[in-house]
């Protein structure tokens, strides 16, 4: 396994190549171990990250939305960590990729939030996890509540007026909803959207018609 | 109608009128008042209405929506059609197909179609016009591989569609659109294992 961890001081030069490559190794790994889907290369085409340098935020809501995704981008970075502690063979392989793409897109923020004049938010020195963690299955449920979160506040870029900061923004719900599909080993019908917003996915989900 | 702003004229000049007006010429008064007013409240009627039901912006939001809509009911009949001719993926697809469905109520509900415009009518048929031709008589492809392949392709092609629509609408529909364009990539990988 060569994955490794990125440069982060390669802040400011060959984002787009960085960004995407990460997504090579990732498209790749497989995660049949928890019965997720097998391979992802084909759908991660659309949710290839734009490199964020290129929105060019100009509002404060702009800029206010960019530092809510970088937020979750640092929990989940910090979270990975965590989760990866509790896995090893395919599961871990699996963690250490999508530490990284959320590094490489954190990278990203922090750059464009320079470039546009504003201060990217810090990472706390840590956070509190929403359950303890001792076990493959919590860590995996982690993962799940790791990505759910991201892809929450990417949708919150998706209601910003910038069409590029919207289509970066909904190719990064994406791509958050492919990794929560493959920790959650189902996918579900509205990601980022809280359970019940609307017409309660999950009560539908699991439904076996008959015939 | 037209009743109703004819009753309104009455009223609304009444508290002048009434007061100095014997019970025998109220009918001409009134009669005379409603003539000269008419003019005046097919004015402003017009205008009140106008301003308190002006219709919501048809475009871009609700042409766009309609092709979201219409996109989905394409999608659960093209399930629709995989899941009565391969037994052996039916099971895997059902709860793909039920998350269509959802999408395509979640979309629905943030359809208002104004009663009795011309584009109510026109809402529905559309798609299933152009279905059956493409894919009942002979557009479906033949096996189970064949057909994961086919429900791939038109996953990805819906998830792009709503990713480049979602840049034109409101926030809140953009949002939604991100989500289902979401749920449909992860189909994309979902249908790999069905089709195992």
């Amino acid at each position: 396994m060569n994955v490794r961890r990125p440069a982060t001081a390669d802040v400011s030069a060959g984002h787009t190549a960085l960004a995407s490559n990460a997504h090579a190794p990732q498209a790749r790994h497989d995660r049949d171990v928890h019965a997720a889907p097998a391979t992802h290369a084909d759908a991660r085409q659309l949710a290839v990250a734009a490199s964020a340098r290129q929105l060019q935020p100009s509002t404060a809501a702009e800029i206010s939305a960019l530092q809510a995704a970088l937020a979750a981008e640092h929990a989940a970075i910090y979270g990975y960590g965590v989760v990866g502690a509790n896995l090893t063979g395919t599961a871990l392989t699996a963690a250490k990729s999508d530490w990284i793409a959320h590094q490489v897109v954190r990278d990203s923020l922090e750059a464009t939030l320079r470039s546009a004049g504003a201060q990217p938010v810090a990472a706390a020195a840590a956070y509190r996890l929403p359950q303890p963690v001792r076990s493959p299955a919590a860590a995996m449920s982690l993962a799940v509540t790791l990505e759910d979160r991201v892809t929450t506040a990417y949708l919150g870029l998706v209601a910003v007026a910038s069409a590029r900061i919207r289509t970066f923004g909904a190719r990064q719900v994406m791509a958050a909803a492919l990794r929560a599909a493959a920790w959650r080993g189902r996918t579900v019908a509205f990601p980022g959207f809280p359970a019940g917003a609307l017409s309660s996915p999950d009560a539908d989900h699991g439904q076996r018609q008959p015939g | 109608m037209a009743a109703g702003s004819v009753t309104a004229g009455p009223v609304t000049t009444g508290p002048v009128e009434a007061s100095s007006v014997a019970p025998g010429r109220t009918r001409r008064a009134v009669l005379a008042a409603t003539v000269a007013s008419l003019p005046l409240l097919a004015v402003s009627g017009c205008k009140g209405v106008g301003a308190l039901a002006t219709p919501p912006g048809p475009a871009p939001d609700v042409a766009l929506l309609r092709a979201a809509i219409a996109a989905e009911e394409l999608m659960i009949a093209r399930y629709d059609a995989v899941i009565t001719s391969s037994a052996s993926l039916a099971a895997g697809l059902r709860p793909l197909r039920a998350e269509h469905r959802l999408h395509l109520a979640g979309l629905r509900t943030r359809l208002i179609v104004p009663s009795g415009s011309a584009a109510a009518v026109t809402a529905s048929p559309a798609p299933s016009a152009s279905w059956p031709g493409a894919a009942a008589a002979g557009g479906m492809p033949a096996g189970p591989a064949a057909a994961i392949s086919f429900l791939q392709a038109a996953e990805r092609a819906a998830a792009a569609a709503l990713l480049h629509q979602l840049i034109a609408v409101s926030p809140s529909l953009a949002q939604l659109m991100a989500s289902v364009a979401a749920s449909e990539a992860t189909h994309v990988a979902a249908l790999t294992a069905v089709g195992g």
